[in-house]
């Protein structure tokens, strides 16, 4: 936002709180009320990471609140931010696509693959798989109008199956030297596992969360995906290709998921069957906690970010705390509903399926 | 005389959805500076006829010729009809309520900077610049959603992209129908500049003193088929109900 619009905002909101006071002459505590709310809302995902960080401080002290707990922080959340990304694009048109666990899996082994045989470019056939599941996933849903929901669980199912198929249920490890073993198929290179701890996995999601907020907030791109949440017949009543426009949206989002497959693969060193398997959950979960309601029109890359961060520490703060992981998991599937019920305007909402 | 020449011809143009026919055949023609309303009762195939002019639908058969040029039916989309000067403010489905004003104003013609970003300023400047035009003063906030701001001025910003880029032909449908007295008083006033300054305007109103006060021109559509024409200063309201319910 320029400075600009943020005066003219500012102004705005005085002119209207003025106007709001003389017409309604102190009747107008509902109204205000209402507006708090809104306040409220637009920063619940802000107040919850608050909250969390301080509740486990509280319960573990510095054995949460070390240096070497923050790191270990930045090191697990880039994967599932990556996918919060890809979710975030699809669920501000309104779609949802729950396929991007199986897609992780799939591309980070077609990433080792790639590498396997190429060498080191060959990780690009990792983010090259990727995009071709996204385009999939589009035109299935698009073309053939098959529902987001319906179409992407069935690529959950399948692309998990190709991934089994594919890999013969056999890992491929990458390591930093000539492995002698001949039973474990693994590349070499150095430089990815690097590339997964910190700072560098920091450096690089800072990097991809900079790109995408551009993209997000400063391109035709990133308003269409806006408006199309907001009211598709509008849009093809004004003669905007929705239906190209859908299939973009969905590779971009696979892009987005070959760039956290990689990610992954240089985090885990390892590329096999059950990478990214129910994390599709952990991201839907991560884009809701950033306040972008499900129903589309409306979303933030950086409330995104506060919304992959927040999951992770509440997962760390709860390991660290001695929660065993079953507890843990309800306690993330309670947070996720806190945290819907809050973003949601109930008011606005007739009819819930 | 020149200013005669139709800039719009529709003729025997036909619609079927499946086994429907919701129009059976469609013919008016339509000059500059002239408003002509499109009138009948619900589901006789008016909505259809001005989708077919809007590009919104291609017909199954007649033809539409749009200044002497024969629409191919290869390029008839809401696209082209555009770029020939078309446009259409719609009654339920004119903005997109989470986007700014700005947004839809140029919806669909987004300026852009290097390629794929989007020009705000200009958006902001032309704008403020049809608000002006408009007399609309009390919007709020041009960084807002839409959905923040009255009926009337939602309306207005339809409207104003309508005037901003409808150089030909102007389709209004139902315009005042969810509007208050004084915002239908604004939006026929800015009818009568529409069509002062040459552009042609189709209505579709079911209030027929509205009717009255803006058309030169009326045609009845009953049954899916365009029955009667009247000039404006032949006909009674009388006539016209007797058209509408009996063709």
């Amino acid at each position: 936002m320029t400075i600009h619009e943020k005066t003219n905002e500012i102004k705005s909101q005085e002119s209207g709180g003025l106007f709001q006071n003389l017409r309604n002459n102190g009747l107008s505590d509902p109204q205000t009320r209402t507006k708090m709310m809104e306040r409220l809302r637009d920063n619940v995902p802000f107040i919850a990471i608050t909250l969390v960080i301080l509740l486990f401080w509280g319960i573990s002290g510095d054995r949460f609140m070390s240096l070497r707990n923050w790191t270990f922080i930045a090191q697990q959340t880039p994967v599932l931010l990556l996918l919060a990304f890809a979710l975030l694009l699809v669920v501000t048109t309104g779609s949802i696509d729950i396929s991007v666990g199986s897609n992780l899996g799939f591309s980070a082994y077609m990433a080792a693959l790639g590498m396997l045989w190429f060498g080191t470019m060959g990780f690009l056939v990792g983010i090259f798989a990727g995009v071709l599941i996204g385009i999939l996933n589009g035109v299935i849903f698009s073309l053939f109008k098959i529902s987001s929901f319906v179409t992407t669980l069935a690529m959950l199912i399948i692309v998990r199956a190709v991934l089994v198929i594919v890999s013969d249920g056999r890992s491929i490890y990458v390591s930093d030297q000539p492995m002698s073993n001949s039973n474990i198929t693994s590349i070499e290179a150095k430089w990815l596992l690097d590339l997964g701890q910190f700072p560098h996995i920091l450096y690089v999601s800072i990097a991809i969360t900079f790109l995408l907020w551009v993209v997000y907030e400063k391109t035709i791109f990133g308003q269409q995906l806006k408006a199309l949440g907001g009211n598709e017949k509008v849009l093809r009543l004004a003669g905007i290709s929705v239906t190209w426009f859908k299939i973009q949206v969905f590779a971009a989002a696979g892009f987005m998921v070959g760039l956290a497959s990689f990610i992954n693969l240089a985090r885990s060193g390892a590329a096999t069957v059950q990478a990214g398997q129910m994390q599709e959950l952990d991201a839907i979960a991560a884009v809701a906690l950033g306040g972008t309601v499900l129903t589309g029109g409306h979303g933030s890359v950086l409330k995104t970010v506060v919304g992959a961060l927040t999951l992770t520490i509440v997962a760390n703060g709860l390991t660290i705390a001695g929660v065993p992981p079953s507890w843990s998991m309800i306690a993330r599937g309670v947070l996720l509903i806190i945290a819907i019920a809050i973003s949601l305007n109930r008011k606005q909402i007739d009819v819930v399926k | 005389m020149l200013d005669q020449q139709p800039i719009l011809e529709v003729e025997d143009v036909s619609k079927s959805f499946g086994g429907v026919q919701a129009l059976k055949s469609g013919s008016f023609k339509l000059s500059r500076g002239e408003v002509i309303a499109i009138i009948g009762a619900n589901g006789a195939g008016k909505s259809s006829l001005i989708k077919i002019v809007a590009g919104v639908y291609k017909p199954d058969k007649g033809h539409i010729t749009i200044k002497d040029t024969v629409i191919d039916p290869m390029h008839h989309n809401v696209g082209y009809m555009r770029q020939m000067g078309i446009e259409v403010v719609y009654q339920d489905l004119a903005i997109v309520p989470n986007m700014t004003a700005p947004y839809n104003l140029f919806l669909g013609r987004i300026p852009r900077k290097f390629g794929i970003f989007v020009d705000e300023r200009k958006m902001r400047k032309k704008t403020e610049e049809v608000l002006a035009e408009l007399k609309v003063k009390t919007v709020q906030s041009l960084s807002r959603p839409i959905s923040e701001m009255s009926g009337g001025q939602q309306q207005s910003i339809a409207i104003g992209r309508a005037i901003a880029w409808g150089k030909e032909i102007v389709i209004l449908d139902e315009p005042t129908a969810a509007l208050g007295p004084n915002e239908t008083k604004e939006v026929e006033r800015v009818v009568h500049e529409i069509k002062d300054r040459g552009t042609a305007v189709i209505l579709i109103s079911h209030n027929l003193e509205q009717v009255f006060r803006l058309a030169d021109r009326i045609l009845v559509v009953h049954h899916g088929i365009t029955s009667k024409e009247f000039q404006k200063t032949e006909v009674t309201i009388d006539e016209l109900v007797k058209a509408i319910t009996l063709g």
